[in-house]
């Protein structure tokens, strides 16, 4: 890993972590638990799509264990894995499938695959089948709020194309 | 050409994919749930019932639920309906979602395991309420 990388990628995380305690401020506005607004993952779809599924994985990774470490509790860590590793690998699926085009629809499917993955979690933690009842409010509250990532991240990603090495912008879009 | 082709129809099968799944959801939480006339609520840690409440019977009180590892939820029954009033738990999330008396929508503390459920008592599925007088 080039010097130059390391530094990019070292620079997401921060990023990533910002978004992460920055929304941890804003009180929850339904109180049930798993449905957030999900910043964090601007960053993971700006990478995927601007660097590769490796480098979004690797700060992915370095998020969650700093998140855990800073402001978390044990159990937080396993619902922040279970959740951000699925959502990692239907985004990169679903934006190979796209092209690297309409982001919205890419966050979209990641946030629905985040908060399955999160119910799944509970139910293991729980053991519980109760909590199936949620499973409708968080596949909305998963599909609009990564509409809204996807977007944030689509716009983001056409200011952010200048300043980042020419070897890492994709095709110019049609 | 036949790249953009393959593409925007990707697309068009993953917005009705994603379409179809919220409409479903949205149907889940309009259509109405199993209707009783009085509830029971069962309380689980860990997966395990560790107690049955009926409701309407139940007289108002609070009483403190703790579990293996020593984490506490205080919860509250009053004038028929459930709630955890405090708990020790970091995000406070089940305070917040409040008293139930008849939502389909159980209260859970994910930090402590503890699930209240409430479920219809085992005779009052009747979709008619009970005749006020029966005439011979």
């Amino acid at each position: 890993m080039s010097t130059k990388k390391l530094t990019l990628l070292a620079l997401f995380t921060t990023l990533s972590l910002a978004l992460y305690a920055a929304e941890s401020a804003i009180p929850p506005l339904v109180p049930l638990p798993g449905i957030k607004l999900g910043l964090a993952n601007i960053i993971t779809l700006i990478l995927l799509r601007h660097f590769s599924v490796r480098d979004a994985a690797v700060v992915l990774s370095a998020r969650v264990a700093l998140s855990a470490l800073l402001f978390g509790q044990a159990l937080s860590l396993l619902y922040s894995l279970a959740g951000g590793f699925f959502s990692l690998l239907v985004m990169a699926l679903v934006m190979k499938l796209l092209r690297r085009k309409l982001l919205f629809l890419t966050g979209a499917m990641g946030g629905l695959a985040h908060n399955t993955a999160q119910l799944l979690t509970a139910l293991a933690v729980t053991s519980t089948p109760g909590v199936l009842a949620y499973l409708p409010f968080l596949v909305l509250s998963g599909v609009s709020t990564g509409l809204f990532t996807g977007l944030c991240a689509q716009l983001a990603g056409r200011y952010l194309l200048p300043y980042l090495p020419k070897k890492y912008t994709p095709p110019p879009e049609s | 050409m036949e790249q953009k082709k393959a593409y925007t129809k990707n697309a068009i099968v993953l917005s009705v994919f994603l379409a179809i799944i919220c409409l479903c959801s949205l149907l889940a939480l309009i259509l109405p749930a199993e209707k009783g006339n009085s509830y029971i609520a069962d309380i689980y840690q860990d997966g395990a019932l560790i107690m049955s409440l009926p409701l309407q019977e139940e007289e108002d009180r609070v009483f403190t639920i703790t579990g293996e590892n020593g984490c506490r939820n205080q919860v509250e029954i009053r004038s028929g309906s459930i709630g955890i009033c405090w708990a020790d738990c970091p995000d406070k999330l089940c305070v917040g979602q409040g008293f139930i008396k008849d939502s389909r929508l159980p209260i859970t503390c994910l930090p402590n395991r503890l699930v209240i459920q409430l479920r219809p008592t085992a005779d009052s599925h009747k979709d008619a309420p009970d005749p006020d007088i029966i005439t011979h």
